[in-house]
């Protein structure tokens, strides 16, 4: 059985425009059996998997030759769990929105289903022009589902969110567009794939401004500190399945982008900006876990914790070691895989305190919903980095790596770490066990619709906890090899 | 006194199926002249529109027809010549034309102005369109850019009991005769300067006989350009843009926005790209910087404004900014990235204005952004063409304004101006601000809110809308709808499968030979 | 004889036209304003066809005759237009009040 990349990536948005036509009560489940669906194929495709093969699945399509586009789709190393973390968190984030009542709720499924396409677009794309494609649209789901189904404020926010990251982009769409042309021999007909750029690389100065356009593009996709400005007007206001997915999936596109495209593409100036890179992470990291710290809106809490772990992988990226790389992408992976849950945890917390997502007014729960408890503690741990779970792993990769190539930041960064316990588990505790909070109504996971959703995740978790290998054996056939490192300090 | 003689001796060579697409659209003009005459609703409400609309479609297919790659070829010897720039621009010309007749059937500036004198400009304007694109010469380009604008200022003020309609059509007129004294002016001092008219010879004596720094010469292609600058609504010369869209009946302002805009890149496509191209490095630091203004000043002027209209104008002012760096890069590239924008601009407008008319005529608040609130659940068949347009001007991928985007990008950078590119990029994201605004205010506008629990079957009600009413359905009005639902759907297929129009773009980049391939 | 003084002269009516245009407020002073600089631009034609000794430029300068004639004859409509559309407001008003 061959697998088509094709498949996985439209059967999301044809399922979307399904849902638009069929009844109004249907229009929800039939997303989910579209995300179902992709989901099972991928994970026919994991199985398919060669470890070690290189780049696999390859779909490669003129697309637009006059302006050298091309419909280029691969998997390997780098990207084969993110796009399984895509089809995987999907799945609950359109059953949660599948059980809950919305204003046009065909439109709302539709844009779900296209915002997958675009996303795992993004992460399969082989081709750069391909990939910022993907990365604008993006957004266009995005802009409508927070701004039609968002708070008070959508709005505001999504105009926020859009005019940020479409900013980011277009910039992004300039140097892409710049590195195409400015790589292609004179004569020659221009290529945007990602290999040919990869073995053609351009002189210092070009690099330079081209590196600055891709990484202010990633930066506030990520988001990473100085250019978060979006994030806590989007994570107030989206609706819980929108910023879950957001949160765990869409914000990992960004710091993708640096392993697919500026390390490979522009080594000289990822060396260059080594140190810059380096210390925005570390602010986002010691930022990030403060603010979380001190924000009474559990939402906040999870968006300022996504700046520290983001820094985290930002991190490693830039310590420019294997290992770092490895850790990584290990922790893209399970940082999505912890903030899907907290996300709905954070919706179960929210129904029971009279549909309020403050920290004031939930509390001392515990007692009499264990299992929700449970569950919230297991996930609180993961995301903490508990020894045993599969974050522990990917933060020591992460940190390793940085300590053989710069130690005073991972001197630094290994603070963030303790500094995630301590957000954590104030987090955990205020929606837990201090004081009832007022009109609290403690009543335990429901079965079906609550536990159902959340404890495939829950053992997603464990299970790589346990087996943490898993993950690494495949992640370790794509990670910037000593070698390249090498070719790096060459070209210095 | 020789020369004369031998001219008058001479008959100009002319080939009549070359200029056969111009004689559909001039002729066609008289006809539907003399059409008018005839009394009766019959005659004004479907003979004559029809009778333009058969004019334009001969037109169209005479252009197909006609269609050849490669060099230009003379039709009238030393005044018109067509070659694929001509031709696939006229096109354009003509599907405005028929956009614009279904936009104006049902308007009132027709019944107050009388059918037949309302197409028969359009048919005049739209010849001299075409006039312009295949001229050679100055007198002709002259000649093709005076037939073009008379008509319009008629037809701007053509809502003839409208005090604002009339001050459009006159401000109009006292402006776009100052672009056309100081483009005569311009052109006035290039012939003495060169002693020629004609494009080619022009582009022979610049370089040879005549000095790239003659005071004469330079002086003459800044008053041209300014004079084109006028035309094509580049700033610093757009500040009668604005009011001119607004005060004119929309359907005039959809055919000025998209055919003149596009008439007045093809004038400076051929003059610069053609006669002076051998000057190019003496003005193009020129129009670089006009159009880096003009992408900063459309975009800014545009956030602030309230009327769609206006905020189209703007947008269109911000547009001729993009496409003006294209022609600046001055290769082949830039040549196609130009024209195939131009195709892209005229798709995602004429989507835009369709639905601006379409509302205008049913909502109390005009053409004001307020018109489309709510227009998400109230109409989706117009909001969407209007969602879809907005994203493709804003650039957005999988639309036509991306492509567009991306191919000027790439050939500013390919001819060494990659700081434009760059520019371009910035305007874009200026323009997100109010590209948005409209897109919020069609879909996101307060709903009331759900109460949990509550019934399903209860939500099934319309929301109600300002303005919205039975007579609102955009329904009621199916030429205007479809128009403007075939112009969005060919933005959001251009901008997934664009190769055709490449193709016809790759020819057009073909047509100036002198150019760097 | 020298072109130059042709020139100075047209660019001087030219300067002219534009600042009348620039600033005179009555829209028939501003149509003559249009004239002047239509003009100017024939007289350069006409002295540079001269200094050139070929009839193009005579030609240009028929043709821009013709083109200034039709301007003036459209603006003049549209201000008549504007005058008239003042005088029988008054009766338009009257005619909404009815029944």
């Amino acid at each position: 059985m061959t697998i088509y990349l094709s498949i996985i990536l439209f059967l999301p948005g044809v399922a979307g425009m399904l849902a638009l036509l069929v009844p109004r009560r249907l229009a929800g489940w039939t997303l989910v059996t579209g995300t179902l669906l992709t989901l099972a194929y991928t994970i026919v495709m994991l199985a398919r998997f060669k470890i070690g093969g290189g780049m696999q699945f390859v779909t490669d399509d003129n697309w637009i030759s006059e302006l050298g586009i091309r419909y280029h789709l691969g998997v390997d190393g780098l990207n084969l769990f993110l796009v399984i973390l895509t089809a995987l968190l999907w799945v609950p984030a359109s059953i949660a929105a599948a059980l809950r009542e919305w204003d046009r709720p065909r439109l709302f499924m539709m844009f779900m289903g296209l915002s997958e396409t675009a996303v795992l677009g993004a992460f399969m794309a082989q081709d750069l022009a391909l990939f910022v494609v993907f990365f604008d649209l993006m957004l266009v789901p995005f802009y409508f589902l927070v701004g039609m189904w968002g708070g008070e404020d959508r709005v505001y926010a999504t105009t926020k969110l859009v005019i940020y990251t479409l900013a980011g982009s277009l910039l992004m769409l300039a140097a892409a567009v710049a590195l195409g042309v400015m790589a292609t021999p004179a004569g020659g007909h221009i290529s945007f794939s990602l290999a040919t750029l990869a073995q053609h690389p351009l002189s210092g100065g070009s690099q330079y401004w081209l590196f600055i356009l891709f990484a202010v593009a990633f930066l506030v996709k990520a988001p990473a500190f100085p250019l978060h400005g979006w994030m806590p007007d989007a994570y107030r206001e989206a609706p819980l399945p929108v910023i879950l997915v957001f949160s765990a999936v869409v914000s990992k596109v960004g710091v993708y982008g640096f392993l697919r495209i500026v390390l490979p593409v522009l080594p000289q100036a990822s060396v260059h900006f080594q140190e810059l890179m380096l210390a925005i992470a570390v602010v986002s990291i010691l930022y990030g876990s403060i603010l979380a710290f001190s924000q009474d809106e559990a939402r906040l809490v999870l968006g300022y914790s996504s700046v520290a772990q983001l820094g985290f992988i930002i991190l490693g990226i830039f310590s420019l070691d294997p290992k770092g790389g490895q850790g990584a992408v290990m922790q893209m992976i399970n940082h999505g895989l912890v903030t899907a849950p907290l996300f709905l945890i954070i919706g179960y917390l929210a129904i029971r305190a009279q549909g309020r997502d403050s920290l004031d007014w939930m509390g001392g729960m515990a007692l009499r919903a264990p299992v929700l408890a449970g569950v919230f503690l297991i996930v609180a741990l993961a995301t903490l980095a508990m020894p045993g779970s599969a974050n522990f792993v990917g933060e020591l990769y992460i940190l390793f790596g940085t300590f053989q190539s710069k130690i005073v930041y991972g001197i630094v960064a290994s603070a963030g770490v303790v500094l995630a316990a301590v957000y954590m588990i104030r987090f955990y505790q205020r929606a837990m066990h201090n004081p009832v909070g007022p009109q609290v109504e403690s009543r335990d996971l429901a079965l079906g619709p609550e536990l159902g959703v959340i404890a495939p995740l829950v053992l997603v978790i464990l299970a790589l906890g346990v087996y943490p290998n898993f993950l690494l054996h495949r992640i370790n056939a794509f990670a910037p090899t000593a070698n390249d490192r090498t070719e790096v300090s060459v070209i210095k | 006194m020789t020369t004369l003689l031998i001219a008058a001796a001479k008959a100009p060579v002319i080939d009549y199926k070359g200029i056969s697409p111009l004689f559909a659209v001039a002729g066609g003009a008289v006809i539907v002249l003399m059409a008018a005459l005839i009394r009766g609703r019959f005659a004004q409400r479907v003979l004559v529109p029809f009778l333009t609309v058969g004019a334009l479609g001969a037109a169209i297919g005479l252009s197909i027809w006609n269609w050849h790659t490669g060099d230009s070829r003379p039709i009238v010897e030393g005044a018109l010549a067509i070659d694929p720039l001509a031709l696939g621009l006229s096109l354009l010309f003509y599907i405005t034309g028929l956009a614009t007749v279904a936009f104006a059937w049902r308007s009132r500036a027709l019944r107050e102005s009388g059918t037949g004198e309302f197409f028969g400009l359009m048919l005049g304007s739209i010849a001299g369109m075409t006039i312009l694109g295949s001229a050679e010469n100055l007198i002709t380009l002259f000649v093709g850019i005076e037939l073009l604008s008379i008509p319009l200022y008629v037809m701007c003020a053509s809502d003839v009991r409208r005090e604002t309609s009339l001050e459009s059509g006159l401000k109009y007129l006292v402006i776009g005769s100052v672009g056309s004294a100081t483009l005569l002016y311009g052109l006035a001092l290039i012939y003495g300067a060169t002693g020629h008219t004609g494009f080619a010879e022009i582009n022979n004596a610049i370089g040879n006989s005549v000095n790239l720094t003659d005071p004469l010469l330079l002086t003459g292609i800044a008053l041209a350009a300014a004079g084109l600058a006028f035309k094509a609504s580049v700033a610093p010369f757009h500040a009668w843009t604005p009011d001119v869209y607004e005060g004119a009946p929309t359907p005039v302002t959809a055919f000025m926005a998209v055919a003149t805009k596009t008439a007045a890149f093809a004038v400076i496509l051929r003059f610069f790209l053609e006669a002076l191209v051998s000057a190019q490095e003496q003005w193009a630091p020129a129009l670089a910087a006009l159009a880096v203004i003009t992408i900063i000043v459309g975009n800014v002027g545009a956030i602030a404004q309230n009327s769609l209209k206006r905020m189209l104008a703007w947008s269109g002012v911000a547009q001729a900014g993009y496409m003006l760096a294209g022609v600046v890069v001055g290769t082949q590239l830039g040549l196609q990235a130009t024209a195939f924008y131009l195709a892209m601009y005229l798709f995602m407008n004429l989507a835009a204005f369709g639905v601006v008319i379409a509302r205008e005529r049913v909502s109390e608040h005009g053409d004001g952004l307020k018109s489309l609130e709510g227009l998400g659940s109230a109409s989706p068949l117009l909001a969407w063409p209007m969602t879809i347009a907005m994203l493709s001007l804003a650039g957005f991928p999988a639309t036509a304004g991306f492509i567009g985007k991306f191919y000027l990008i790439s050939a500013a950078v390919d001819g060494n101006w990659a700081w434009l590119g760059v520019m371009i990029v910035v305007g874009s994201m200026l323009s997100l601000v109010y590209y948005l605004r409209v897109i919020a205010v069609m879909w996101m506008t307060p709903l009331k809110i759900e109460l949990p629990g509550r019934p399903r079957r209860a939500r099934r009600e319309v929301q109600p809308v300002a303005g919205w009413s039975p007579e609102a359905d955009p329904r009621a009005q199916p030429e205007v709808l479809l128009v403007t639902l075939i112009m969005a759907a060919a933005t959001i297929f251009f901008g997934i499968v664009p190769s055709p129009l490449f193709h016809l773009a790759h020819d057009v980049g073909t047509s100036i030979s002198a150019l760097f391939s | 004889m020298n072109v130059t003084w042709y020139l100075v002269l047209s660019a001087f009516i030219f300067a002219m036209g534009a600042a009348g245009v620039l600033t005179r407020r009555n829209p028939l002073v501003v149509l003559l304003c249009l004239e002047l600089m239509l003009n100017a631009g024939n007289l350069a034609l006409i002295a540079f066809s001269r200094m050139w000794g070929n009839a193009d430029g005579q030609i240009f300068a028929l043709v821009v005759m013709v083109v200034a004639a039709c301007e003036v004859v459209v603006g003049l409509g549209i201000i008549v237009g504007i005058f008239r559309r003042r005088i029988p407001e008054d009766v338009d008003a009257l005619s909404e009040l009815r029944g």
